[in-house]
């Protein structure tokens, strides 16, 4: 009886908590499900080859940090794209990259965007380091017209009036697609999700979740929780998913790094039991890579961070040079497996360079 | 009978954390039986080492009435370090004895901090707790350290015939020793003396400075070994390991009865507390309870622990005035 109350006030919470949250998010801003988002391929067809560049365009990009790959690899987009379009343009074009100090540096990170728009910069690619520490200096350029803001990758202000990234919707279901191929449309998945409020971490799960259900109805999603992004803690989760769902067959995983953690505990596993679990992680971290490679992760899904900032700079100088840009461009994405691990990226994702006349 | 009775009278706050994790126990093994198994018992024991370590060490910085902030990024900047020797082909057991001391190193820095400069401990420790990360960036360039070699893996990774990984009998081993230390030998006693009333031990002529140096060396070297043993655990250094450590092992050992202020706690008690957050933690898994839902049980489970301490030291005070 008393069992019975626990359960049905955990309901009544539960049903709570989803109504405040589907209220929170109805007319929320979500550059993955934008009606009117299109991707780079279809950027390059509609609006064709690069206009006429303005000379002596000065370019801020402002990332999360620059102690991660990620981050390092968008700046090298941002930098690479900027001299290909001032050479290929002859203009000259400034690109400067900075950073706040880690990722909980919220105020810093804003000062530096507010330096880059009293500096006069005609535009900021911005990475917020939460959806709202950066809407301030947002607001300031919405409203003046010396600066075009433009938000790059996974934070998302609320305010701004363009966005380009991956898709971490589509994260999700590049992994479903695989994965139900693999199990042949039967069995067990299991997720583990990063920090429970993070954006990237809520599109990717609803991807892979949504697209299962579609696609493969005979594979159940057995569990889903939070790892906190953190590598020992989803070895734990993934130890514990073990003893209990000993049918598992695959794992899908919000970033790398928890991927690597769970390969980890299914390595131990797979030794006792001979039986091979999936573990598809997102991300593209360089260790992945080389756990692919040594038949650890299975796939990871890799939003190739050097061609969002690619993407992001050639997206910025349109917008400068007087085209006017949709409000959300994806960036490319391809899920990376052993069969086209040692392939180019750039032949992966049919990459070419931005034309010009 | 005696000695039984007087065993549970000195022992009573550890006892009603025992009692706690029997209550969870119970509780999860009637929502779902599965949970009452040898394999998941063997799960909690090894998800509780690494916090466990850790608040071990904890315990001892908490007696003195300070607290140490850095024992993140000190379990992050050993990683690293160990991780970089093995890489770098140097003796396993080498670099792990290296990266142990780089970790007293580390909590002799906190020591002198409190001690000699007189800062508070949660400020000094703060500021290490950044200093110390920042190193563990620059060292890395942010990049995680990869390819440590099976044979520093098998240190701590192996498993016994039994079953049960070497590092869970680590982890038994340090909370022995440590306790110990803190109940049976004069450091212990001197701890205790310190956190209970810093100006009469000091009259009594215990030199505080060196008492507090050890404790917070004691707490880094936990925190180290806590990440040489996560190191082996993962075969990767991340410089950005152990982020938040520190608030967990801080939970296990107030759930475990230490006082904030000083002067109470024990290994034990802290060792039971991390067990309990563990078994906690398990059990929400095993029934797949949301995570948002997670965070609002371990807080609450924090917060009846420290009401807790409040009832039984109300209680306590009653029966003795009525004595």
């Amino acid at each position: 009886m008393k069992r019975k109350k626990v359960l049905a006030m955990g309901l009544t919470l539960a049903m709570a908590a989803s109504v405040c949250g589907m209220s929170a998010y109805a007319d929320e801003f979500n550059p993955d499900k934008d009606p009117n988002g299109i991707d780079w391929t279809q950027m390059r067809e509609q609006f064709g080859a690069m206009p006429e560049v303005p000379d002596g365009l000065v370019v801020g990009g402002l990332v999360k940090q620059l102690q991660n790959e990620f981050w390092q690899s968008l700046k090298k987009g941002y930098e690479e794209c900027g001299a290909y379009i001032a050479e290929q343009a002859g203009v000259e074009l400034t690109v400067d990259v900075q950073a706040a100090l880690d990722e909980s540096d919220e105020e810093g990170q804003l000062t530096t965007m507010n330096n880059m728009i009293n500096k006069g910069y005609n535009g900021i690619l911005f990475s917020p380091i939460s959806d709202s520490n950066l809407t301030a200096a947002v607001d300031t350029c919405n409203e003046g017209d010396a600066t075009v803001a433009v938000n790059v990758n996974d934070g998302v202000a609320q305010n701004t009036n363009y966005f380009v990234g991956p898709n971490a919707y589509q994260n999700g279901v590049l992994a479903a697609e695989w994965i139900s191929e693999k199990l042949g449309g039967e069995g067990q998945a299991a997720v583990v999700i990063g920090k429970v409020a993070a954006y990237a971490a809520r599109e990717r799960t609803d991807g892979f979740v949504e697209t299962m259900a579609e696609i493969a109805p005979n594979i159940e999603i057995v569990a889903q929780q939070s790892a906190d992004w953190d590598r020992q803690v989803s070895k734990e989760l993934a130890e514990t998913w073990l003893t209990q769902y000993p049918d598992l067959d695959a794992v899908f995983c919000n970033n790398d790094d928890m991927a690597l953690g769970v390969v980890e505990a299914v390595r131990a596993y797979e030794e006792e039991t001979g039986k091979h679990i999936y573990v598809v992680g997102v991300d593209g971290d360089s260790e992945a890579y080389e756990s692919i490679r040594n038949g650890g992760q299975d796939a990871t899904v890799d939003s190739f961070p050097y061609y969002v900032g690619m993407v992001s700079m050639e997206y910025m100088v349109r917008q400068l040079s007087g085209q006017e840009m949709p409000k959300v461009v994806w960036t490319p994405q391809a899920l990376i497996c052993s069969d086209n691990i040692d392939s180019d990226p750039a032949e992966v994702i049919g990459w070419s360079d931005a034309a010009f006349e | 009978m005696n000695k039984v009775q007087k065993t549970i009278n000195n022992n009573k706050r550890e006892l009603v954390t025992l009692l706690g994790i029997f209550l969870i126990y119970i509780f999860f093994t009637i929502m779902d039986s599965s949970y009452l198994s040898w394999a998941n018992f063997l799960l909690i024991l090894q998800q509780s080492t690494i916090n466990g370590i850790i608040a071990t060490g904890m315990t001892f910085a908490i007696m003195t009435g300070g607290i140490d902030l850095s024992v993140g990024a000190a379990y992050g900047i050993v990683i690293v370090a160990i991780a970089e020797m093995t890489v770098a082909g140097w003796n396993p057991v080498l670099s792990l004895i290296i990266g142990l001391l780089l970790g007293c190193g580390l909590g002799l820095i906190n020591g002198l901090l409190v001690t000699k400069l007189k800062l508070q401990p949660f400020i000094a420790t703060l500021g290490t707790l950044d200093v110390f990360r920042g190193i563990a960036y620059v060292v890395t360039g942010g990049v995680p350290v990869v390819g440590v070699p099976n044979s520093y893996r098998g240190i701590f990774n192996a498993k016994l015939p039994n079953g049960i990984y070497v590092y869970v009998f680590v982890f038994l081993g340090v909370a022995i020793i440590m306790g110990i230390v803190l109940s049976k030998t004069r450091l212990g006693n001197y701890l205790y003396a310190v956190g209970g009333n810093e100006e009469a031990a000091r009259l009594s002529g215990v030199n505080i400075d060196w008492v507090k140096i050890r404790a917070y060396i004691i707490c880094a070297f936990c925190a180290s070994l806590a990440g040489a043993i996560s190191l082996s655990n993962l075969g990767s250094g991340n410089p950005k390991a152990g982020e938040g450590y520190e608030l967990e092992a801080i939970a296990a050992c107030a759930i475990g009865g230490s006082r904030m202020a000083g002067g109470k706690g024990s290994v034990l008690g802290t060792v039971f507390g991390a067990l309990l957050l563990a078994a906690l933690k398990v059990g929400m898994i095993i029934l797949n309870i949301n995570t948002f839902y997670q965070y609002i049980v371990t807080g609450a489970i924090i917060v009846i622990a420290a009401f807790f301490e409040v009832i039984q030291n109300r209680l306590e005070s009653r029966i003795k005035k009525r004595d």
